[in-house]
């Protein structure tokens, strides 16, 4: 007797193997990845960001040079993994008009302070107490890094814990891009 | 020294006026700044309730207690006490974290097919059992049946499910 046909059965078999391939990404997948973002390829969002160490630093008068903006916290596993790369790269690229920031989000103060002493950041580094830089920016999560061209365009969005590989290619693209601008942002 | 009586019940009457009128105009006032404050909160729960929380799961900004949702909660407020509309905050957060912060899809584009195939699924599913149902009671479902049961598996097996009732009966007896 032939309840299914041959071809019925393969259709079922394939939707199955394609549900537990979905299942198995979704549990198992590196998530690690390029997200999708709107803000990328617009100007960047223009912030103050009141630092540590009680300066002030505003993002357009970094007109000329790339940026890195990195956002984390604390508490945040994967920012610890990524700290030693992000020191790494800025030690790289602080004479090559690159500037790194990082953002501290979701956090208290003493707690992203002794982060800093214990993992690193010796770049620019303050907090975002009120999540407006973060809103602005679309930041869903941390660590996510976003590449800010000469010109002050976000060229790219990452999510996830960076390598110093990973900043080489990204920060090269955004230090490429040159958009006419000098040294001096004019 | 003449008294102006007219005069008199004119300032008592202004009196009596101004001390009924000023607390009803306060209280106006207040009930006016309190409507005004209830209808911004108001507002942020209603805009609150359309954005999804980027970092929870199945969770709005209004259900949310995560900090990036109490702060996306004070942004709206800010955004509405300087004057901007729904359509132009949620448009600020959909310019930010994409269409997926929405709670609903618009129904634009290819969006439609999300709206529609629910809809599409139950009909042709409904139709389709339908069409199961009326076959399978139709002569030609009937004959296919009996022709299923003359088959040498199905006989056999009724043939061992009777020598089954049987022994199960003599067992009880």
């Amino acid at each position: 007797m032939k309840i299914l046909s041959i071809v019925t059965k393969l259709s079922v078999l394939l939707a199955i193997l394609l549900l537990l391939s979905l299942l198995g990404y979704a549990i198992f997948g590196n998530r690690v990845f390029l997200k999708f973002s709107p803000i990328v390829g617009q100007q960047a969002g223009d912030f103050t960001l009141e630092l540590f160490n009680g300066e002030k630093m505003k993002l357009s008068d970094l007109r000329g040079k790339a940026v890195l903006l990195n956002f984390w916290a604390s508490w945040c596993i994967p920012c610890r993994d990524e700290a030693p790369a992000l020191d790494a790269s800025w030690k790289k690229y602080r004479d090559k008009q690159a500037v790194f920031i990082g953002v501290n989000v979701w956090d208290d103060k003493d707690s992203a302070l002794l982060y800093l002493k214990k993992f690193g950041g010796a770049y620019e580094n303050g907090m975002d107490p009120k999540g407006e830089i973060a809103v602005e920016y679309g930041v869903g999560g941390v660590p996510e890094t976003y590449f800010i061209d000469t010109s002050g365009k976000i060229v790219d969005k990452y999510t996830g814990p960076l390598t110093e590989e990973i900043i080489d290619y990204f920060l090269g693209k955004a230090l490429s891009t040159n958009h006419g601008i000098t040294k001096d942002g004019n | 020294m003449v008294i102006d009586l007219k005069m008199i019940r004119k300032i008592n009457m202004f009196r009596k006026a101004f001390a009924f009128t000023t607390p009803a105009f306060i209280i106006l006032a207040l009930l006016t700044l309190n409507s005004i404050a209830d209808n911004i909160d108001d507002q942020v729960r209603k805009i609150s309730y359309l954005l999804m929380c980027p970092v929870c799961q199945g969770q709005t900004v209004a259900e949310s207690n995560s900090e990036l949702a109490t702060q996306m909660r004070a942004i709206i407020k800010q955004k509405l006490e300087e004057g901007e509309s729904k359509e132009e905050i949620i448009a600020y957060f959909v310019n930010r974290y994409g269409e997926t912060i929405l709670g609903a899809p618009p129904t634009k584009g290819a969006n439609w097919l999300i709206w529609i195939l629910p809809a599409l699924a139950l009909v042709f599913g409904g139709a389709g059992i339908a069409i199961f149902l009326h076959k399978s009671k139709s002569e030609k479902g009937k004959e296919k049946a009996k022709e299923m049961l003359n088959e040498p598996r199905v006989q056999a097996e009724s043939k061992y499910l009777e020598k089954l009732d049987e022994e199960l009966k003599e067992f009880e007896s």
